[in-house]
Parts: C-alpha cells; sequence; structure tokens
C-alpha cells in the first residue's frame, strides 16, 4: 500500500508525458481546463477559457513565473498546447517539450531545412503551432514537410514531404487532428502555386487524400479559370481550420490568387478567397463560400473560421464568424454556408459598396471597377486587410468577438508578372497609404452589426493573437513588446507586462495544481515589421522566447 | 584562432576586391536603375521592406549597406548569409547587377 502511495506520489512529481490523448480529449476543447489540447484552444476556434483566478481585480497580482530562450531570433508565432503538464511548442527550427510549471526543458529536437527555402516564404520564417494525437506530436516545415514526433521523447516517426517547396510551396500551419485524420495546408500564393488541403494516417504518414483550393478541368468550378491560369491561381491555405465534430465537417479559410492583377485571370476564380466545408474523412468540399470573388487586393481569406452557436430571429444557430480581411464581418449557417449577415467592421472601406444579402457578393465601388480594368488606384484596406491572420477571440458570455484590426490602406497597380518557378508572382506594385492617427484597433465586435462596444487604439498596429477568459478578460499583445489585459466589457486596460521583444504569438490558458498559467512567445519578424516599412520598431530587438505569467 | 583566420580571408578577400575595383563604379544608367528597382520590389521588398525602409531587427537595413562593396554584396546574394537565402540557381547575373545598382545609390534615381 505505502509503495503504491509512493509511486502515485512519484508520478504526480513527474510530468507525465506522452500518455495518449484520444480523440474524445481533443473534443472538450476549454471544457477541460488543465490541458490546451487544439489550435485555437477548442475545435470551435474561441479562444475563450472559461478560467476565472486571474480576473479584473487580481490581474494586478500577475507576474512572470518562467521564460525560455526559443534561442532563435525569428517572429515567433507557435501556439503553445499543454497536455498533462508539459507545454508543447515550435519555432521554424525546432520543436520543444517544458515542464509547465517551470519552464523547464524536457527535450528540443531541431529541424534542418535547405538555406534556400526562405526564398519562397512571402511573410516571415515562421511556424504556427503543432497538433496531438495518441501520443504523437505533428508539425509541419518550412520546406513542406509533415512531421510526427514522439511526444514522450521527441524522436522522429515519420516525415511525409507534401511538395516541392523550390516550386514556391511551403508550410508554416499548425495541423488539426480531425475524425482521426490529420489535416494540412500549404502557403505560397504569392509564388504561383496551385493551393490544396492534404489529409494524413496519423499512425503512418501514408497520404490520404488531397483537395485542390483552386479548381482545375475535372471540376465544374474549373471554368471560372480561364486556359491554365489555375496551375498557378494562388489560394493558400495557412491558418488551420475548424471542426465541428457532430456534422463532422472541418471548416477552412483559402488565400488569395496568383497573380493579384485581376485581369490575368477574369472569372470568378473558385475556390480563392473562401471558405472550404470538408469532409475530413476523404477532403470532399459539401459546400463552399466565396468571400471576395476575382480579389485583386490580397483580401485573402485563410483566417480563422470561428464556431459559435448564436440566437438568429429566436432560433439557436449554427454558425461560423469570419473577420475576413476584405473588412466585413460574416455571419454564416455552417450547416449549409447560407449568408446570414455581413457587415463592415473597420473604419474605412473602398472597394466595395457592401455585400449583397441574397448572393453574398461584394458591390464593387468605382475604384474595383477601375482595377479590373488595369487601373492604379488608392484602395482601402490595404493588401494586409481589416485584419490579417492574428486569431479573434469570441466571448460566449459577451457574445463579442474580440479582434485586431489595420487601419490603413494602399497605393495599387496592376502590373503583369512572367511566372519563374520559385521567385515572387505578385501582379502588383503597392505602396501603403497611412492615416493620421492610429494604424490599428483592439476592438470588441458584435459579430451581428460589425458595430464596435469598445475599441482600443495602437499607433503601430498589433499583429498578436487575442484570448478572452470568464474571468471578464481579453489578452493581446503590441509589436512593441507589451503583453496587455484589458477589461471584456468595457476595454479598459487593466494590465501590462513588457516582454523583451514583439509579441506576435497567441496567448493560451490553463489551470494547473488550483494555479492559472498564461504563455505567450514574444519575438518579431512577421509580415508587418518586415513589409511596412515602419521604422518606429528599431528599437525593438529580435529575440524569441516564451513567457508564462501567474498571479502572485 | 578561428576567429583569426575568418578576419585574414575577410581582408584578403577585401584586398582582392579592392585591387580588382580601385576606382569606385560609374554610376548606373537610369535603365539599369529601374530594372534593379523593380527586381527590389518584387523580389527582396518582402523581407527588406517598401524602398529599403526596414526596422532593421527581423533583417538587415540595405541603405546602411557599405555603397562601395560591390565583392560583399555579390557574395551575399549569391551565397546567402545566415537566414539569408542564396540567390545565384535562379537569378541572372545581371539581375543582381541591378539590384546593386539600386541598392548602392541608395535608392536614389540618377539624374
Ligand atoms: C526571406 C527573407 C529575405 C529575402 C527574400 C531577401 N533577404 Fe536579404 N537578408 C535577409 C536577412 C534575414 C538578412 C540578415 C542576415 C543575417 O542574419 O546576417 C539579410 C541580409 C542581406 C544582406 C546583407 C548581408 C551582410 O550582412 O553582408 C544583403 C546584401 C541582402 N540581404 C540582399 C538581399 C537582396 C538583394 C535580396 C533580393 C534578391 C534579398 N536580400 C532578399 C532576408 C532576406
Amino acid at each position: 500500500m505505502r509503495k503504491l502511495l509512493l509511486a502515485a506520489a512519484l508520478a504526480a512529481l513527474l510530468p507525465c508525458t506522452g500518455r495518449a490523448q484520444t480523440a474524445a480529449d481533443l473534443m472538450k476543447g476549454t471544457q477541460d481546463t488543465s490541458n490546451v489540447l487544439n489550435y485555437g484552444m477548442s475545435y470551435d476556434l474561441q479562444r475563450f477559457s472559461p478560467l476565472k483566478q486571474i480576473d479584473r481585480q487580481t490581474v494586478k497580482r500577475l507576474v512572470p513565473v518562467w521564460n525560455y530562450s526559443y534561442d532563435d531570433n525569428k517572429s515567433e508565432e507557435s501556439q503553445p498546447l499543454i497536455y498533462q503538464g508539459v507545454l508543447y511548442v515550435t519555432t521554424n527550427g525546432a520543436t520543444m517539450a517544458l515542464d509547465a510549471k517551470t519552464g523547464q526543458q524536457l527535450w528540443k529536437t531541431k529541424i534542418d531545412y535547405p538555406p534556400e527555402t526562405p526564398r519562397i516564404v512571402c511573410c516571415g520564417i515562421i511556424s504556427r503551432g503543432l497538433a496531438l494525437y495518441e501520443g504523437k506530436i505533428f508539425r509541419t516545415t518550412l520546406d513542406a514537410n509533415v512531421v510526427a514526433l514522439d511526444a514522450k521523447t521527441g524522436k522522429e516517426l515519420w516525415r511525409s514531404h507534401a511538395i516541392d517547396f523550390k516550386n514556391g510551396y511551403s508550410m508554416t500551419v499548425a495541423p488539426l487532428v480531425a475524425d482521426g485524420v490529420v489535416i494540412t495546408g500549404i502557403s505560397g500564393a504569392e509564388y504561383g502555386i496551385r493551393g490544396f488541403i492534404d489529409g494524413w494516417d496519423p499512425d503512418t504518414g501514408k497520404h490520404l487524400w488531397r483537395t485542390y483550393t483552386v479548381a482545375g478541368p475535372d471540376d465544374p468550378n474549373g471554368k471560372t479559370w480561364p486556359g491554365d491560369t489555375y496551375l498557378h491561381g494562388g489560394g493558400s491555405t495557412w491558418i488551420t481550420g475548424s471542426f465541428d465534430p457532430d456534422l463532422h465537417t472541418v471548416y477552412w479559410g483559402t488565400g488569395n490568387t496568383g497573380s493579384w492583377n485581376p485581369t490575368t485571370h477574369p472569372g470568378d476564380n473558385l475556390y480563392t478567397c473562401s471558405v472550404l466545408a470538408l469532409d475530413p474523412k476523404t477532403g470532399k468540399i459539401k459546400w463552399h463560400f466565396q468571400f471576395s470573388p476575382n480579389d485583386p487586393y490580397d483580401y485573402d481569406s485563410v483566417a480563422e473560421m470561428v464556431l459559435a452557436t448564436l440566437d438568429i430571429g429566436g432560433k439557436p444557430t449554427k454558425v461560423l464568424m469570419d473577420a475576413n480581411r476584405n473588412g466585413f464581418f460574416y455571419v454564416l449557417d455552417r450547416t449549409d454556408g447560407k449568408l446570414i449577415t455581413a457587415n463592415q467592421y473597420i473604419d474605412k472601406l473602398t472597394w466595395a459598396k457592401g455585400i449583397d444579402p441574397e448572393s453574398g457578393r461584394p458591390i464593387p465601388t468605382e475604384i474595383t471597377d477601375n482595377v479590373r480594368k488595369g487601373q492604379a488606384q488608392e484602395v482601402w484596406p490595404g493588401a494586409m486587410g481589416g485584419k490579417n491572420w492574428s486569431p479573434v477571440s469570441f466571448n460566449p458570455e459577451t457574445k463579442l468577438v474580440y479582434a485586431n484590426t489595420l487601419n490603413f490602406g494602399m497605393h495599387y497597380k496592376p502590373t503583369t508578372p512572367q511566372f519563374r518557378a520559385g521567385l515572387t508572382y505578385w501582379g502588383a506594385d503597392i505602396d501603403w497609404v497611412w492615416p493620421n492617427g492610429p494604424r490599428g484597433y483592439l476592438k470588441a465586435i458584435d459579430p451581428m452589426t460589425g458595430k464596435a462596444k469598445w475599441e482600443q487604439p495602437s499607433d503601430i498596429p498589433r499583429f498578436a493573437g487575442v484570448l478572452s477568459t470568464a474571468g471578464g478578460l481579453v489578452f493581446t499583445g503590441k509589436l512593441t513588446g507589451e503583453f496587455e489585459a484589458f477589461d471584456a466589457d468595457t476595454g479598459a486596460k487593466l494590465w501590462q507586462f513588457k516582454t523583451g521583444s514583439g509579441i506576435e504569438g497567441q496567448p493560451v490558458t490553463w489551470q494547473q495544481d488550483g494555479v492559472q498559467y498564461i504563455a505567450v512567445s514574444s519575438g518579431i519578424g512577421g509580415v508587418y515589421a518586415l513589409f511596412s516599412g515602419d521604422e518606429r520598431l528599431s528599437a525593438v530587438p529580435a529575440g524569441g522566447s516564451l513567457w508564462v505569467f501567474a498571479l502572485q | 584562432m578561428k576567429r583569426v583566420a575568418a578576419l585574414v580571408a575577410g581582408l584578403s578577400l577585401c584586398a582582392f576586391a579592392a585591387s580588382a575595383q580601385p576606382k569606385p563604379e560609374p554610376p548606373p544608367t537610369p535603365q539599369e536603375f529601374a530594372k534593379g528597382e523593380e527586381l527590389f520590389g518584387s523580389i527582396c521588398s518582402h523581407c527588406h521592406g517598401p524602398h529599403m525602409v526596414n526596422p532593421g531587427n527581423a533583417s538587415f537595413d540595405l541603405r546602411k549597406f557599405p555603397h562601395d562593396d560591390r565583392a560583399r554584396f555579390f557574395n551575399d546574394v549569391m551565397n546567402g548569409k545566415k537566414s539569408m537565402p542564396p540567390w545565384k540557381d535562379v537569378l541572372h547575373p545581371d539581375e543582381i547587377e541591378a539590384i546593386w545598382a539600386y541598392v548602392r545609390t541608395g535608392g536614389k534615381a540618377p539624374q
């Protein structure tokens, strides 16, 4: 008996790495507050936690408990996962397991990719995270491989090659495990790829299916592409989809067209700038909804499709919500893909007059008509959109979506690029147009109207993920390094902590032995830092690390 | 020791470059500059910033690149350096030449 007790005590002391977590565990999402097993914190990507030890009153006692160096000076956008006291996280160059309480490294497995690889990465050398399933870790590599590691040891179990990176294909996406299939997307719409989503066998790495996001001749929607333009049609898929286990449906957003210049491929260009509802077992498209047909502006729609149940006309309805890069906030019925409502959620939008409620199509302004005639124009929002990749949080208690929105435009001039494998295939020259005031706002958006209940401006826009909690808090961070907490009802700033680099990471929270922890990565180097020319960031050094906080 | 060797190698490379290029390079032709500006915009600017304007934390501020160090520029661009990728198998020498024309003038078009 005593021996048994001792063994139990020992087991409790040691973090137990790699015990199998099942499909049922993955479905619990944030109901299981001791683990974080999903990208987006649950299959619905709500990034809302019922934890409330850290609340409006106690947050002022929030302090760092440990910090871990990634030994990497790139953009740190990876979302950590936590399972039974072990925190798993990725960078572009390594996968790591840490003791979640102390920050002690348990193992680190490095990743090598050829030095040519960053050539085909448009917007930062990044890994966005990993998936956990039955004792394995799944991640992608910049040079387009999908890798499985033993969660206990970090040993590589299998590696499957998705496609040749030299033709412009790369991977930054965190995989999704849905109905027992590992699902991954691809990056490279700026390099003239033909985008797709892949399914893999978690045990062996066997390729199960590939669904192209750019319809070809074998698909009736292939006629939305003239000639063989579909071969370089773009449609990347670099943000993890959401999953409804009851409907056995995965919702995955698709990227912009290749090239951007709409006159090089007149037509709707399906399924770019869309959301696809997929059967995870086969990859079959159940329905699609296109946000921006024949998009000129890089209004890609890869970013998260958040699932919730909203009261629509007195009826609880399974919806999908998307703060689209094109500046409209969409609510769709996710059972059939029908538009419920779409409203402008940013201050300035000049490319469309609105969204037709019947067809779901944007009504172009003269500016967009002129661009489609090949003319140069000033357009709002700019190519980084009304919101970029940084994921929102939906709080089912306040019914608000907390989003880091952008507020700048661009001078846009269409050009006609020649395709050269492995080089950029833009199709437009752009120059940013800046507002006089803030370039971004953290907004608390009513999904049904697009209107903000409150907003928190930032001169340099925020590019971090957002987390909200039942403690009445909203967490996010700044490119200048401050990790921040706001009151979910009023937007009042309650707390901040200055980290050593810029924050582009995705905060998560969990509870362990009675303590609520919050983790976020710091490390500048994403699309805004590289491509905006904002010299105010020159005093923010690179240098990736992970910060974990708890109450003092 | 290794450092010393590297330093010496660096010095001798510079010496070689200097002896091979005794006088400063003449300004580029407007055509060459325009080609360089366009190539820079499409191939380099998403890492090095629009018109070379960049906070310099996540990549290199090319406005600070020495305008007389042709050898270092060609070596970096052809062979890469840390996370700066190598380009020799995808860019033609005359394309690198044109980008150099753009970079060594600090992005200012010749009169
Ligand atoms: C994927 C992003 C990326 C692209 C694309 C890129 N660079 Fe770089 N470049 C970098 C980074 C990062 C560094 C800093 C390397 C280091 O750590 O020293 C750099 C450094 C440099 C340097 C200076 C190296 C030195 O210290 O001597 C030159 C010159 C340069 N790049 C030129 C170019 C040119 C010309 C192009 C377009 C053909 C280009 N780069 C495209 C990322 C990039």
